[in-house]
């Protein structure tokens, strides 16, 4: 895996705000990476950087090997789709996509075909002669993605892409995105803040927070192995307990002691030493939920609690669950309930459990 | 919910108050009768008495050079001042923002004496140059005005889309940020065009000999009571003229 | 973005309208108002020296009812345009958009007509031989012998009639903005029509209202045109002083005066509404 979109040591502020604060990353060529966080954590910035709208205060933007920190936009091999697509409203579909090849004078035959096979590939030939006003919000966006892949960059931005749309039509493009990208094979980065997006549309994510990145990983390693609480709450629900590491065991597993609780055994990913302070992380669906204690002994870490409430989402039911001091969040698909168990009413006294590989040790320092 | 019927007759009322003293005038001009008074017959008698009054054209024709020199002068600089006052955000914006709007708001009697006084005393003669300075002094402010309104609902985004695309920054203001520019530059160079045909106090003031604009001309032919039938056949002509300009001008706007 | 000559830039862009409004509109308005400090020559021109003789002239007592008068007629109608303003923004913000453009239309023609020609049209309007006299006459609401111009009514109307659309536009421009839902919340909350159109709507437009009130104030109290062709002898304003200055008597320095003194009768209540608006804003934030 050869780098090929390189971030290194850029750092950006506006007046007192680090904005974008050190941050290193590499993209492989043909990846499709996304930069996921929340609002003001330094994604967009980080975007218009690597677009030239902004110049680093430090560091260097490479795209493959070539230092593009001081180019302006105009002379760089990548291309935006905006997130409001901004199609220009005076000019038709086709001169839309014309005219990046336009501003490169090209051939006029080179510009024919290619927009007419751009046009052809997001499947828009038909509305060549429209304006924008009178396209659709998602033949906006597929304009905007030709007028971009038209010009054959090295890397496509694209900025929110989906945000403007409903969500029927998301879930539709979100395929059509994915298929496109695996035509052209062009490097993609996305800027979201929506971790479904992300993780369904990308390769790997680059969780920022606070101008800094968090985590780089694969959607699976982000979810199940998150490093800080941040990510773990950005990517899905989770429990959260603090503890102390008691006893370690072999195998590489741990036995945490979480006040008022109890003490469960889980993974300690090695990066845990005896009486540790730690924070132990469990996602709600990974906790079943009984009327009596599992009996399958010491491999299961089992407490009791009260159900508090429960909400029903169809796919699933979402359970509150009093635990002295702990309210746990668990949630369980109706299949499971098909076996005729339980289904537990408010006031209801239950198990919960969860096995030892699914309980993980995430960073101390942030309080989420 | 029901709707209160008082603003929509109130509506009608204020419409019917603007338009019915126009509508007299309208119909005077094809009235046989010299003062109006009762409907005495059809004539296009006043028409063809305007058309020989030769002053009447003259007149005409001054004004027409000024407004049209006037309105194109105004729409240069109120185009680049709009874009100054919306590009940057600074004391220096806020000082020519305030110069913009107070003529605006100055009573034309006081634009006009103000700049007779300046003309009488750096000793320029008054004439066609004067009355020219004048106007581009009040359309100014207006095209700016409308040209603002414009880029505030431009959105700059589409500049960096160019960029983006391969633009250079010169690139990106001549194929996006003029030609969605255009129609609002127009609609003020038209707006510019009608105060500048339509100006009396101020022009009285600052005009010399031979330079009799058509609002002038209009104002001496009201003191002579044989003109005034001609008056309505003129008024008539301006009023649907200015008709044309001003659904012209909401077009302009409209488009985008 | 990228730009070090940013500064320069700026004023590349700034000064020619600047410059052109300094040279202009500002030296102009200074020189106004010095002049009334230097005597008048015999050709109506400017003398050398400098006088306080004419200011002392401004007192006048002669003056006292036209001022008067000036601020009282610019007042009612400034007052008289609100109030049919106000809901006629109200209607046209609440109708379709073509019948919107249509309304926007139909008060634009007007204002955009020649001033010369709409004061014109009244002035045939109202003459004793007119369709207006002579109609009222015959529905008995006046006698033969009544004169419908050449009186100060003939101004205020006349005045409200030219002044109008300066009321409506920025009011509409206001109204266009106003979110409608809020006076069904209104209703739905248990206020009646006239209450939540004069608690919601009339607050709601309330920067358009003192836009409107401060331009069609300061056009009202310059005019000299209207009282000059439709009112009498004792129906003049301080613009008729100030034109009858310059062009009977050729004494600009009176005259400047006189335009001086106008000029802070423009300028007071448009700075009351600027500090008031700067006071208002902090209040909201």
């Amino acid at each position: 895996m050869d780098d090929f979109l390189v971030i290194d040591h850029v750092t950006k502020t506006f007046g007192a705000q680090r904005a974008v604060d050190d941050v290193s990353l590499a993209v492989s060529p043909g990846e499709a990476f996304s930069l996921l966080g929340p609002s003001g954590c330094g994604k967009t910035t980080l975007l218009r950087m690597i677009a030239g709208f902004e110049r680093p205060d430090r560091g260097r933007i490479l795209v493959a090997g070539q230092d593009i920190t001081e180019l302006p936009p105009e002379q760089r091999p990548v291309n935006t789709v905006f997130q409001n697509y901004a199609l220009f409203p005076h000019l038709n579909v086709w001169e839309n996509v014309a005219f990046g090849l336009r501003m490169g004078r090209r051939p006029r035959e080179e510009i024919r075909s290619g927009v007419d096979r751009m046009l052809e590939l997001v499947r828009l030939a038909e509305h060549a002669r429209k304006r924008p006003a009178q396209l659709s919000g998602g033949q906006r966006q597929r304009v905007a993605i030709a007028r971009a892949l038209v010009n054959r960059p090295q890397v496509l931005l694209l900025d929110e892409p989906l945000a403007a749309l409903d969500l029927k039509l998301r879930q539709h493009m979100l395929m059509e995105l994915n298929t496109i990208h695996e035509q052209v094979g062009t490097t993609f980065i996305y800027v979201t803040h929506d971790q479904g997006e992300a993780m369904s549309l990308s390769n790997r994510i680059a969780v920022m927070n606070a101008g800094k990145v968090e985590q780089i990983d694969s959607p699976e390693h982000l979810y199940e192995t998150p490093r800080s609480s941040f990510v773990a709450t950005f990517i899905g629900d989770a429990n959260f307990f603090t503890g102390k590491a008691v006893e370690m065991q072999h195998e590489g597993y741990v036995r945490v002691m979480i006040e008022g609780l109890g003490s469960p055994l889980v993974l300690s990913n090695g990066v845990v030493s005896s009486n540790q302070m730690l924070r132990l992380m469990v996602r709600p669906e990974k906790i079943s939920l009984t009327l009596k204690r599992p009996l399958s002994g010491e491999r299961v870490n089992a407490f009791p609690g009260v159900v508090e409430d429960s909400s029903y989402f169809g796919s699933h039911t979402r359970y509150r669950i009093r635990a002295g001091e702990h309210l746990i969040t668990a949630q369980l698909q109706r299949s499971r309930f098909s076996g005729g168990e339980i289904s537990p009413a408010h006031g209801t006294s239950v198990w919960m459990s969860f096995h030892p590989d699914e309980g993980r040790i995430v960073r101390l320092e942030d309080a989420a | 919910m029901k709707r209160s019927w008082i603003p929509s007759l109130i509506t009608l009322g204020v419409v019917l108050f603007l338009f019915a003293p126009l509508v007299v005038l309208v119909a005077n001009s094809f009235n046989a009768s010299r003062f109006g008074g009762e409907w005495e017959g059809f004539t296009l008698n006043w028409y063809e008495k305007l058309w020989a009054a030769g002053e009447v054209w003259e007149s005409l024709w001054i004004t027409l050079k000024i407004a049209v020199s006037a309105s194109l002068a105004a729409m240069v600089l109120g185009t680049l001042a709009a874009y100054a006052l919306h590009r940057f955000r600074s004391w220096l914006q806020n000082v020519h923002h305030t110069l913009i709007t107070l003529p605006l708001v100055m009573p034309d009697i006081l634009m006009g004496i103000s700049l007779l006084a300046l003309f009488v005393l750096t000793g320029i003669e008054t004439g066609l140059l004067t009355i020219w300075i004048a106007h581009v002094t009040f359309c100014l402010s207006f095209v700016t005005m409308v040209v603002l309104g414009r880029l505030q609902d431009f959105d700059f985004t589409l500049i960096d889309a160019a960029r983006d695309l391969g633009a250079t920054r010169a690139m990106a203001v001549k194929k996006v940020l003029l030609p969605l520019l255009l129609p609002g530059v127009l609609a003020g160079g038209l707006l510019a065009f009608t105060l500048s045909i339509d100006d009396y106090v101020i022009t009285f003031f600052v005009s010399g000999p031979g330079t009799t604009t058509l609002p002038l001309r209009v104002a001496s032919m009201m003191r002579t009571s044989r003109s005034l039938p001609m008056i309505n056949a003129l008024s008539t002509l301006l009023i649907a003229s200015t008709f044309v300009l001003a659904v012209l001008s909401s077009r302009l706007q409209r488009r985008a | 973005m990228i730009s070090g000559s940013r500064g320069s830039k700026q004023w590349l862009l700034t000064l020619p309208s600047l410059a052109w409004l300094g040279v202009f509109f500002v030296i102009p308005s200074i020189l106004v108002v010095l002049t009334a400090f230097r005597p008048a020559d015999l050709h109506g021109g400017v003398g050398a020296g400098w006088t306080m003789a004419t200011i002392h002239e401004l007192r006048d007592p002669a003056y006292l009812p036209i001022l008067w008068r000036t601020v009282w007629l610019s007042g009612v109608t400034t007052l008289v345009c609100l109030v049919l303003a106000v809901p006629m923004t109200f209607q046209m913000a609440r109708v379709g958009p073509r019948m919107r453009q249509w309304l926007l239309l139909l008060v634009i023609i007007p204002f955009l007509s020649n001033f010369l020609i709409r004061i014109f049209a009244w002035k045939s309007l109202l003459h004793p031989e007119g369709p207006l006299t002579r109609l009222l006459v015959w529905l008995h609401f006046i006698s033969e012998d009544a004169m419908l111009l050449n009186n100060v009514g003939a101004v205020l109307l006349v005045l409200i009639y030219t002044q109008l659309p300066f009321a409506i536009l920025p009011l509409y421009a206001a109204a266009e903005k106003f979110d409608f839902a809020l006076l069904d919340a209104a209703r739905d909350l248990g206020a009646g029509p006239w209450r939540s159109f004069s608690k919601v709507f009339v607050p709601g437009v309330r920067r358009g209202l003192v836009s409107a009130a401060v331009m069609v104030f300061v056009c009202s109290v310059g005019q000299y045109v209207i009282p000059q062709m439709v009112g009498g002898a004792s129906d003049e304003m301080l613009g008729n002083k100030i034109a009858q200055r310059v062009f009977s008597d050729r004494n600009l320095p009176h005259a400047s005066a006189l335009a001086g003194g106008l000029m802070l009768a423009v300028l007071v209540p448009m700075l009351v509404v600027s500090i008031w608006q700067r006071f208002g804003r902090k209040e909201a934030s």
